[in-house]
């Protein structure tokens, strides 16, 4: 057996730091800025198309990726390390869950999966981490956090000796959308709004300046093609932008007529067309 | 690939010799059938599972999806048809994402025949495959033990020469789609009437080129009459022992679930 | 010696959709094939607040699913910090089942509850190897399962509320194990509400 003298590549330095993860972030720190902005009605993923050369076919290229009919991931950093990790990711949405309970996973869960399989590459031997991070946006069937206030609220004025029973609603019971970033460590993090790659800090910066509560979702694609604007090298267009949305159910996509209970899917990409009509806009 | 657990099965064969005989699965006894005509094709299927002489399911749903433009109707064993359609499904889907293509019938029929030959015929699915794709319209049958055919029209199920009579003596080439639904309907029809195993209403799927309908219940032939009168009882009819009433408040006495404002500020964080 | 795995133990239970409220009741016997060995052997297990779940057939089997589905269910709250919905549990069951085919456990499962957002009833059956009966009106297993079928068929109606459904599946499972030699001795009836369950013991005959 092979496998049985493999060692983890991944060890901890005298100073405790595992240096491997350090420049597996690094090599994210190199890649083209990808970003995403939770909305209260959806989510936008978005990113550049960056090509070595002008002779390369861009139509060719995808960084946006669907997941599960309601979630979407981009990266940042290594592309085919990114296509490995989205094929597991749908992969375990399907052996992991669907084949089991016969819905698809909430987006923590789906998160928590990939999370897994990042951080396993930390500590398994004979591999290196990801030189990857993602955006994962996804939206969850539950109470909505709106209808979660009217709940609590209507509950409060039923009856004073009741006792207030905070977030009974708690955890990821609560629907709506959701917005996760993955690291090459495996740890994760829920955003409202947040950048991954080369020019992420500034990124930020920017998205801290015009992240507004209750955002809608056409205001949040704004923003986002605004945020790319400070940050893209090369020009702008339908072509070089990759925009992918989680928004309300797209049934014009479901392909089936009749079907008690069938919702479309809620993530789609944005054609270049559509991209375009925004920057017209912009 | 589904990964059955056999560890019941030295137990359970053990039993089987001291005489105890193996538990009844629910079958779809049914009826099938699928035409294909000019634009598309259209596949049916009576409500009715038995298990046994009992009617377990008076409007069970035998057409499963497999993607939006593949649907299958299926006849044998209930558990085999509906687990093995999805389980197909979902790797078609995986496919079809991967590729970034739309999934082919084909595909779908070698991938169903290959699963049911490597199970010899114990999966008893019984299958029709139809659905339009980009290289056209198709109309398969897959029986259990991984054998298939391609044909304009087809039945299966315990209905099947009830249905196959109907097609046999109406069918004719380059059919409409309304020709095509109404034989495929009165072939169904000919199964729930003159089949034991089929009964109760007629499922429809029509699948063409741009979409699939979906028509649950297209014909009720055998509606129930209403009661004229009620049975229901007087309240207190039932003796009662013991009562105890579980209210969420009881439960929240003893369970509180508090969310935590993220003020604190000492997060624990160890990031590299 | 002649023995019918789901005979051996026998048992019965029937679940029925009421208006915005659902009920599931079972009997209380546990056998050895004629004789009776105990007369409280519940079959009802509760998953969640408004997630029940009957498991008729051979005893050693309920048992041992009854444990397997609270591990499962316990780790699925633990996991997605949420109780479990009674359609997502119905296909953890069916799955779970369907693992074994070719080596099944010998019961009849019947899941029961209310959906959790829109409160709307849920029931549905299971043969033993995971091929679920979604139905709009009652579910029947059990060894007195052709007799619950020719009860809840002539009593049930729709729409029946709390207090009616009690009585109405009441009626339905006593007098069908009053014809089952191999049920009875009792039975546990929940009524499922949206805020509140009400269990009730029933007397039944007790040969």
């Amino acid at each position: 057996m092979a496998d049985r003298y493999s060692f983890s590549l991944t060890t901890f330095s005298p100073s405790g730091k595992l240096v491997q993860i350090e420049y597996a972030l690094n090599a994210v720190n190199q890649g083209v800025t990808a970003l995403g902005i939770k909305a209260t009605n959806g989510i936008v993923l978005a990113t550049e198309k960056k090509s070595s050369s002008p002779l390369a076919d861009p139509s060719s290229l995808s960084k946006i990726s669907l997941i599960t009919p309601n979630i979407g991931m981009v990266y940042s950093g290594m592309g085919p390390d990114y296509r490995v990790l989205v094929d597991r990711a749908r992969k375990v949405s399907h052996t992991g869950y669907k084949r089991i309970y016969n819905e698809y996973p909430p987006t923590r869960i789906l998160v928590q999966d990939v999370a897994r399989v990042m951080q396993e590459a930390t500590q398994s031997g004979g591999v290196r981490p990801y030189g990857v991070s993602l955006l994962i946006a996804g939206w969850d069937e539950g109470i909505l956090p709106e209808e979660d206030e009217q709940l609590q609220s209507r509950e409060e004025g039923e009856g004073e000796e009741k006792k207030k029973v905070g977030g009974k609603t708690g955890g990821i019971l609560k629907g709506g959308p959701m917005l996760y970033q993955v690291d090459p460590s495996g740890s994760y993090f829920p955003w409202k709004a947040t950048a991954i790659g080369k020019s992420a800090t500034t990124a930020k910066t920017f998205l801290e300046k015009r992240y507004t509560e209750g955002l809608e979702l056409e205001d949040a694609v704004h923003i986002a093609l605004l945020t790319l604007k400070e940050t893209i090298e090369g020009e702008m267009n339908g072509e070089t932008i990759e925009i992918g949305i989680v928004g309300p159910p797209a049934d014009h996509l479901l392909g089936v007529e009749g079907v008690e209970g069938a919702v479309g899917p809620r993530f789609r990409k944005l054609t270049p067309q559509e991209i375009e009509d925004y920057l017209t806009n912009l | 690939m589904p990964g059955f657990d056999f560890s019941n099965y030295n137990r359970n064969a053990a039993l089987h010799a001291r005489g105890v005989p193996l538990p009844k699965a629910t079958s779809t006894g049914t009826t099938i059938v699928g035409c294909i005509y000019d634009g598309g094709v259209v596949i049916a299927a009576d409500t009715r599972a038995t298990s046994g002489p009992i009617v377990a399911d008076k409007n069970c749903e035998k057409l499963h999806y497999i993607a939006p433009n593949i649907w299958c109707a299926g006849a044998g064993t209930a558990a085999d048809t509906e687990f093995t359609t999805a389980l197909i499904s979902s790797q078609l889907e995986l496919h079809a994402l991967s590729t970034g293509r739309k999934p082919r019938v084909v595909t779908c029929m070698t991938m169903l025949k290959q699963h049911l030959f490597r199970y010899q015929g114990y999966i008893g699915a019984y299958l029709v495959v139809a659905g339009v794709d980009p290289t056209g319209t198709h109309l398969f049958t897959v029986h259990a033990h991984g054998s298939t055919d391609k044909l304009p029209y087809v039945t299966m199920g315990s209905g099947s020469l009830a249905a196959m009579s109907v097609f046999e003596t109406q069918w004719k080439p380059s059919l409409t789609q309304e020709e095509a639904v109404k034989l495929c309907a009165d072939a169904i029809e000919a199964g729930i009437w003159n089949d034991l195993g089929s009964g109760s209403n007629v499922d429809v799927a029509i699948i063409t080129a741009d979409k699939t309908t979906l028509k649950r219940n297209y014909i009720r032939p055998n509606e129930r009459t209403q009661k004229l009168k009620s049975y229901a009882f007087e309240k207190g009819t039932t003796a009662v022992l013991n009562e105890k009433i579980i209210r969420k408040e009881d439960i929240s006495k003893l369970v509180s679930v508090h969310e935590l404002t993220d003020e604190s500020g000492d997060k624990m964080e160890v990031d590299v | 010696m002649y023995l019918d795995v789901y005979s051996a133990d026998g048992g019965a239970c029937v679940a029925m959709v009421g208006k915005d409220c659902v009920a599931i009741a079972c009997d209380l016997r546990l056998g050895l094939q004629a004789l009776t060995v105990s007369n409280n052997f519940p079959k009802i297990f509760q998953y969640g607040d408004h997630v029940f779940l009957g498991l008729t057939g051979l005893a050693t089997d309920v048992a041992t699913m009854s444990d397997l589905f609270r591990y499962k269910v316990n780790m699925y709250r633990l996991r997605e910090e949420r109780h479990i919905a009674p359609r997502t549990f119905a296909n953890l069951v069916s799955s779970s089942l369907y693992e074994r085919r070719f080596g099944p456990y010998f019961v009849s499962p019947v899941v029961a509850g209310l959906e959790p957002k829109t409160g709307q009833p849920f029931i549905c059956g299971f043969d033993s190897i995971g091929c679920i009966d979604f139905a709009k009106d009652f579910i029947v297993s059990g060894t007195a399962t052709e007799q619950l079928f020719g009860m809840c068929e002539s009593l049930w109606e729709p729409d029946l509320g709390p207090d009616a459904l009690f009585e109405t599946i009441s009626q339905a499972l006593l007098n069908a194990v009053d014809r089952d030699a191999l049920s009875g001795w009792g039975a546990h009836v929940y009524i499922i509400e949206k805020d509140k369950v009400t269990k009730r013991l029933l007397k039944g005959r007790q040969d």
